[in-house]
């Protein structure tokens, strides 16, 4: 590479990684509370201040992680845990092959390390700016979802250190933020009423199970009811 | 301090969900996909979210179920600070109020 063509490409670089932090900010923002509650009740499980930021930045993803501390025993049934992780996780699975067509451009050594930090939120802003017309954008991206990926594993750890401090976090209200984070993700995927039919299916189902069923399992019933409702949809207005 | 299966457990979880990451984009690279696959696709994700906070809904106290109705209402128009705040203000404030 020229000197000369060096530096103005080192800029644009920069820029990027500026215009991804700052796409990821209100996120940032917003998963803080969540992950203050997530560290909270981690710390409550048993989980030491260690501990927790060990999850949070090996996993790397929220909701598995909130199903774990949930269902978290002195010790962990692993292949609940485990399964549970699979199933509510495996929606990455069509969000890798919904980015895949805009990755083409890049080498598989860049690939596999930058697919660790694909979150529902990185997916979602990556996915957004490339359909923009400019393509996926890498710099871009590690720079959106390195800010996120620093400030779920800072604030988790945080929240797993004064978590005990606060007390009942639900007396505050804050075990809202949950809900709240979720349903503003489910905003950027809604495209109309008819889409959204599979979501209702999918909450009653859960509701449902939640209710009568021990254990997470209202996750994969109501995530797989949802999916066969999509099928059947699907099928139906072929 | 690290617990031994504490550690395995976690491991484990990062193993699985490493690969979920991984496995779309090795075998879905370089496919169509038929519409019905893509429709299934594309309702997973919310699916699976809606799924994980389905107990909120399945509360029986007023103030959580009111609390969780402005959140609602507050996501569907509001970005994502300004609703998480609402959210936490409500279910907070509720619960004090309505007990």
């Amino acid at each position: 590479m020229d000197a000369d063509t060096a530096a103005p490409r080192r800029a644009e670089t920069i820029a990027e990684i500026r215009q991804g932090v700052a796409a990821a900010l209100p996120m940032m923002l917003g998963m803080i509370p969540a992950a203050l509650v997530l560290g909270a009740q981690a710390a409550q499980k048993g989980f030491s201040v260690a501990e927790v930021p060990l999850l949070t930045g090996l996993n790397f993803a929220g909701g598995s992680e909130f199903a774990a501390v949930a269902l978290w025993t002195s010790p962990p049934h692993i292949l609940l845990i485990v399964a549970i992780t699979l199933l509510i996780n495996s929606r990455h699975i069509l969000m890798g092959a919904a980015l895949a067509p805009y990755l083409r451009h890049l080498p598989r050594r860049i690939v596999y390390p930058a697919l660790f930090l694909m979150c529902d939120e990185s997916w979602a802003l990556a996915l957004v700016d490339a359909r923009r017309g400019g393509g996926f954008r890498l710099a871009h991206y590690l720079g959106l979802a390195v800010a996120l990926y620093v400030t779920w594993v800072a604030f988790t750890a945080l929240g797993g250190a004064i978590g005990p401090v606060f007390g009942d976090a639900r007396s505050w209200g804050l075990d809202m933020a949950f809900p709240a984070i979720f349903l503003v993700l489910l905003r950027g995927f809604w495209t109309g009423a008819a889409a959204a039919r599979p979501w209702l299916v999918s909450l009653v189902v859960a509701v449902a199970a939640y209710l009568l069923l021990p254990g997470a399992w209202y996750v994969a019933a109501g995530a797989l009811s949802g999916l066969a409702a999509a099928f059947l949809l699907a099928g139906s207005e072929a | 301090m690290i617990h031994g299966t504490t550690l395995l457990t976690i491991l484990l979880m990062a193993s699985a969900t490493y690969a979920t990451r991984a496995l779309g984009y090795t075998v879905l690279r370089g496919r169509t996909l038929s519409r019905r696959a893509r429709v299934m696709m594309e309702a997973a994700p919310p699916c699976v979210l809606i799924s994980v906070i389905a107990p909120a809904f399945a509360s029986r106290e007023p103030a959580d179920l009111l609390a969780l109705a402005i959140t609602l209402l507050a996501a569907s128009r509001l970005p994502m600070l300004a609703t998480v705040l609402i959210g936490i203000a409500s279910a907070g404030l509720l619960r004090h109020v309505l007990g």
